[in-house]
Formats: structure tokens, C-alpha cells, sequence
């Protein structure tokens, strides 16, 4: 099960999120469904098309399947989607 | 390998991802079929980074030459020919072929 607990280990491909935050204000509110990802980048579909996001300026808002909402620092997320499994003892939040 | 510091869940949560990861591929591919290969290749690359197997029903499901991702009927080819289950993959070509056992049930 992916929890907000394991989140930043999980796979996102598939989720629902929304750009809480960015250091690009255009980016901020931006939502879709997540298509793609690589290591520096989220690929976002929305109505509009195709968004491509850094992770690393960015705050995303992420929408479990179980519906519950996570807030996760993109930062933290900047490393490829396999490395991501396994890795890593938590930080903050 | 001990050196390197692993979360205690990591295989759960990898045969986790690899079973998202395919039914994503199998939701996406009406639409965007390039989409499905990725998934395919993200499910590998993690099944390889975490050393998990990846199931077997999974594992038919994708070529192993090309890594796209098989819909039978429509991008890969289902045929019964000398007591062997054929698989063609209608992307490369390459023909696939699994023996029928009675207490298999992996199709």
C-alpha cells in the first residue's frame, strides 16, 4: 500500500497532484495526473497538455489512491524513480 | 552491499511499484502505447535494482526483445502451434514460446 509514509519510495506514475508551490510562479497550481517521471522531472498531465516540472523547485501536492492528500518537497524527491525504492532514512515530515 | 543502507521494505514496496507500474501500462496503452513501453522499462529497472522477481503473469506480458508492452490481439500475436503457446511481438517480431503444462495456469 502507498502511504504518506512511503510515498517518496512508491511509485508516482498514475497519482494525482497539484503544484503547491514553485520557485516558477507560473507553475504554482498546475494539475494532472502524473505520466512521467526521470530524475530531475515530473511529467504532469493536465487539460492543457503536457506540463514537465523540476522536481527540485517545486512543492507538490500529492493525491493517494485512498484519497488521502500528501504534501511532499521536491527536493527531496530529486534522484532517479528506481533509486528511490530502498534509499534513504527520513528526513523531515 | 551491506554497505549500502536499504530500507527494510524495500522489496515490498518495489513489487508494489512493478504491479502499478503494469496496470498503468495496461490503462494508458489504448491511448498512448509509448507510454506503456516506459512503464515496462520502469518496472525492469526496478525489479533489477531491487533484485525482485517479476511475476510470471507480468512477465508474459511484455517482449523480451524489444521491452514494449504486449496486448494480445493487438500488438502481439497469440497463436497455438505444435502443442506451444506462440507469442509474436508485433513490434520486433520476435516469437516467444511457452509449453502448456496441466497445473500452469501463468496462460
Amino acid at each position: 500500500m502507498i502511504t504518506p509514509q512511503n510515498v517518496i519510495r512508491h511509485e508516482l506514475i498514475g497519482l494525482s497532484v497539484r503544484v503547491a508551490d514553485s520557485s516558477n510562479p507560473r507553475q504554482i497550481g498546475i494539475e494532472g495526473t502524473i505520466v512521467d517521471e526521470t530524475r530531475n522531472m515530473l511529467v504532469i498531465m493536465t487539460r492543457e497538455g503536457q506540463k514537465r516540472i523540476q522536481k527540485r523547485y517545486a512543492t507538490f501536492d500529492l493525491r493517494l489512491p485512498d484519497d488521502t492528500r500528501v504534501r511532499v518537497d521536491g527536493s527531496i524527491l530529486v534522484m532517479q524513480p528506481e533509486k528511490r525504492t530502498g534509499m534513504r532514512i527520513r528526513k523531515l515530515r | 552491499m551491506a554497505a549500502r543502507s536499504q530500507h527494510p521494505n524495500r522489496r515490498k514496496i518495489a513489487m508494489e511499484r512493478i504491479e502499478t507500474l503494469f496496470a498503468e501500462a495496461e490503462r494508458v496503452h489504448a491511448e498512448h502505447p509509448a507510454w506503456s513501453d516506459r512503464y515496462v522499462e520502469r518496472a525492469l529497472a526496478i525489479a533489477m535494482r531491487t533484485r525482485v522477481r517479476i511475476p510470471r503473469a507480468l512477465r508474459r506480458r511484455y517482449c523480451r526483445r524489444c521491452h514494449a508492452y504486449l496486448v494480445f490481439g493487438k500488438n502481439a500475436r497469440v497463436r497455438i502451434h505444435g502443442g506451444k503457446v506462440v507469442v509474436t511481438c508485433l513490434a520486433c517480431g520476435y516469437q516467444r514460446r511457452y509449453r502448456v503444462v496441466k497445473p500452469d495456469n501463468g496462460e
